[in-house]
């Protein structure tokens, strides 16, 4: 019987990721293996990117699209910072994302979006995406190849889901930053154990509210700054391995 | 001023051999036939107030409208061929909602002015691909008041297409009195209520009928309540308060 | 006879070059259409003041968007878009009440558990979102700035007859080509408390009460059977909290939490979020229209015959009881 098999323009590249919001901080995570069926493409693509010194957005899906609608954010920032003399808040920024995901509702960038920073308020905050544009500000969010594995795990230990508190006491609203990023490292090992599409390596960005001191990532072995300015918000990069197999 | 008149002035792209785009001169001479418009600046807000010119008693005044609302942190008033105006301001409005749409953020001041001011340049005749221009200048004068980051701010427009920062600036028939009046009494710390006087002392001085609250309007943008026009029952108690 | 040809034929050399120049032509507008500079810089899709949107370029769009995005015909496509389900609104003597549910899935992951259904569209204004997230939120937040340049340039609120009619002639134009979107706009003006269903098929019907989603059959249950015109403020409220309880308990689509809004003659006022699984247990706690009990049939009946289970002593009962 003959087959017609039509051009298919989007593939899968597997791969997590996982952004968390804290306090005055926030913290997107990746993992940077790209695979396609059942061969690994490479070991090191990052799937993270830092947008401004506020705002870094991880993408997650087919690696075409998410490459060039990082490039298209990017872009987008600078003609607005020439526009109108400022950068962009985060909270733009989202809308922003969904502005440019909608306008390809009828042919969609296939890719699942994350973007975590500081909001003008100082806080942090995450925004997630689904891939023609619906978006939604929260706590914490995990997507990808392994997202119904370590969004459970989140649930549990970010929203303290069907845990109760010690008798007399309630759970803290917000959790600080070393403890977050052991999480974040516990996910993605966890994930890489059992899910084939993820390991090789792990990227986390933290980025940090003005005036919150980088005492916390002094205990981090590794944390290099990538901030474009002293005064102000900061970015920090971790980068750890995972399974290679 | 124009005794160098010459064949260079009736083309509205043509620029004269000592640099100069008459018909855009011209256009900027048409304001001053205008109504009297005048624009203060203060660190709680920014005051606008014009004279309607109501040149006749049966001329139903609420119907005169020279300043308008472009969205609820940014206002104008108009002085000039004011009918060219209504399209500027309409692209003002819907410049600020595509912003506030794309952005989820309010449109900074300079960045509505500087849009307005966009639209000044689209003169000309239209050649075939491009869409359908305008077959003249625009022969008014707008003065832009708002608020955002950066604090109140008061920007001046002109048919040219430059826009101006001023603290206090007047525009129409009695620009040059007026002008010279709030470059005596204007000072950095003044409050609005003493901007609201000032802004109604410098329209009677210029006025030939005697100012009522039929025969000006007076507006404001602060933080608290956005851009407002005042009610004809606040407009008589500001205008009795500034008489006392 | 080679004119003819010449003219309607698509294959022949001439009529290849046409098409290729016009392809090309449109290309170019394509890409130069985000206009880069001057006041419409930045505005992306919107620089046109219409919102534009890219096609593939294939011989049928519509069956390539449906190859790859959706589920109700392929459960194995890819792209897994966001989907909302169970709201209603109804109408009545004090207002508008509007109650939706928060659960939004992709495929048959629950992609989120606290998702706003409800949209703001402006102080008066409410639109739900059922069907695609994103067709909702781009099109309902779009719908607020054109009601917003209706105020400004008419100097009075638009009406939601109005409003809703706009809404449904802009997905008119993109009917067919894969849109999914079942809202109800609701608000008060200068006719009273009004509900306008609109949906992306074209439809827009004038009612007094309405549930949309894959929930809405469980919650026109409860509704149907509860609803009058003359409800007070407080058995409206509870009589919406109490249909979206019963089609997140049902559906396997709708759940987590309800939130709740009236619309009053000066405005929507928002009422508050209240988890489903709460209101089973525990009923939704100290608010006017409280029953003072949990929704739950168990917790409804307990102690009322031998046959049920015994009533709940005054300390903390752990619930045995295990939810369908």
């Amino acid at each position: 019987m003959p087959q017609q098999r039509q051009f298919n323009p989007y593939s899968e590249n597997g791969g997590t990721i996982l952004a968390i919001a804290g306090a005055d901080f926030a913290v997107v995570a990746g993992d940077t293996r790209q695979s396609e069926g059942y061969s690994i493409q490479t070991r090191y693509a990052p799937k993270v990117f830092r947008l401004t010194d506020k705002a870094v957005l991880a993408v997650n899906g087919f690696a075409a699209d998410g490459n060039i609608l990082v490039k298209t954010v990017k872009q987008r920032l600078e003609w607005y910072r020439h526009a109108h003399a400022k950068d962009m808040p985060l909270r733009a920024i989202a809308r922003l994302i969904q502005t440019i995901l909608y306008a390809k509702r009828f042919f969609p960038y296939y890719v699942y979006n994350i973007l975590g920073g500081i909001e003008e308020d100082g806080t942090g905050a995450v925004y997630s995406f689904d891939p023609v544009g619906s978006y939604e500000r929260e706590a914490c969010r995990a997507a990808g190849a392994a997202q119904a594995l370590v969004q459970p795990f989140l649930d549990n230990q970010i929203y303290f889901k069907n845990q109760k508190p010690k008798p007399g006491q309630s759970h803290p609203t917000h959790l600080p930053l070393d403890h977050v990023l052991s999480l974040v490292i516990d996910s993605f090992t966890s994930a890489t154990e059992r899910h084939i599409e993820v390991g090789d390596g792990l990227e986390i960005y933290v980025v940090l509210a003005r005036g919150h001191s980088a005492q916390g990532l002094s205990n981090i072995p590794g944390a290099q700054e990538i901030s474009q300015t002293d005064e102000g918000e900061r970015v920090f990069v971790v980068r750890r391995d995972l399974k290679k197999d | 001023m124009f005794l160098t008149r010459s064949e260079y002035d009736r083309g509205v792209n043509t620029f004269s051999p000592e640099g100069r785009l008459f018909q855009v001169e011209y256009a900027i001479e048409a304001i001053k036939l205008g109504s009297t418009t005048v624009g203060v600046r203060t660190r709680d807000g920014v005051v606008l107030g014009v004279e309607k010119r109501t040149q006749s008693p049966l001329l139903e005044s609420s119907s005169v409208e020279k300043i308008m609302e472009i969205d609820r942190h940014l206002g104008c008033a108009m002085s000039g061929l004011t009918a060219d105006a209504r399209t500027m301001i309409d692209h003002a409005r819907v410049t600020s909602q595509n912003h506030a749409f794309t952005y989820d953020e309010k449109i900074k001041v300079e960045s509505v002015t500087q849009s307005v001011c966009d639209l000044a340049l689209r003169f000309g005749e239209s050649v075939e691909d491009e869409g359908a221009m305008m077959s003249r200048p625009f022969g008014v004068a707008l003065l832009i008041a708002g608020i955002d980051e950066l604090g109140p701010q008061l920007f001046h427009t002109d048919p040219s297409g430059t826009f101006m920062r001023y603290e206090a600036k007047a525009i129409g028939s009695g620009s040059e009195a007026a002008q010279s009046e709030l470059q005596d009494k204007y000072h950095s710390q003044m409050t609005l209520e003493e901007a609201q006087n000032l802004t109604l002392r410098v329209l009677k001085q210029v006025m030939e009928e005697k100012l009522d609250q039929h025969n000006v309007e007076l507006a404001q943008v602060t933080v608290d309540k956005g851009f407002e026009i005042l009610d004809e029952e606040s407009l008589k108690a500001v205008i009795d308060r500034m008489q006392s | 006879m080679n004119s003819l040809v010449s003219k309607f034929s698509s294959s022949t050399a001439t009529s290849q070059l046409k098409q290729a120049k016009k392809h090309l032509q449109q290309e170019e507008e394509e890409y130069g259409e985000p206009a880069m500079w001057g006041s419409a810089g930045g505005f992306g899709n919107m620089a046109a003041g219409i919102p534009s949107f890219q096609i593939p370029a294939v011989a049928d769009p519509t069956s390539f968007l449906r190859l790859h995005t959706d589920d109700a015909a392929d459960p194995s496509c890819r792209i897994k878009i966001q989907h909302g389900t169970t709201t209603l609104a109804f109408r009545f003597q004090g207002g508008v009440i509007v109650a939706v549910d928060s659960r939004a899935t992709a495929g048959s992951y629950i992609a989120s558990g606290t998702v706003k259904k409800v949209i703001e569209i402006n102080p008066y204004l409410l639109g739900t979102m059922a069907g695609g997230a994103a067709d909702c939120q781009y099109w309902e937040t779009y719908l607020g700035i054109q009601c917003r340049l209706h105020e400004l340039r008419n100097k009075e609120r638009i009406s939601v007859a109005a409003a809703s009619k706009y809404l449904s002639n802009l997905v008119y134009s993109y009917k067919g080509m894969g849109l999914s979107m079942g809202t109800m706009i609701c608000g008060w003006d200068k006719t009273g408390p009004r509900i306008f269903y609109v949906d992306s098929d074209g439809t827009r019907l004038k009612g007094d009460l309405f549930s949309v989603g894959s929930g809405s059959t469980f919650a026109y249950g409860v509704l149907d059977s509860g609803y009058r015109w003359d409800l007070t403020d407080e058995e409206a409220q509870e009589l919406g909290r109490r249909s979206i309880y019963a089609a997140g308990h049902r559906d396997a689509y709708s759940g987590n939490s309800c939130n709740l809004y009236h619309v009053k003659e000066h405005g929507w006022t928002y009422l508050g979020n209240y988890d489903i699984s709460k209101l089973h247990y525990d009923g939704p706690g100290d608010v006017p229209g409280s029953a003072g009990h949990g929704y739950g049939y168990s917790e409804r009946t307990a102690g009322l015959s031998s046959a049920n289970d015994p009533a709940p002593s005054t300390e903390n009962a752990p619930a045995v009881s295990v939810q369908a």
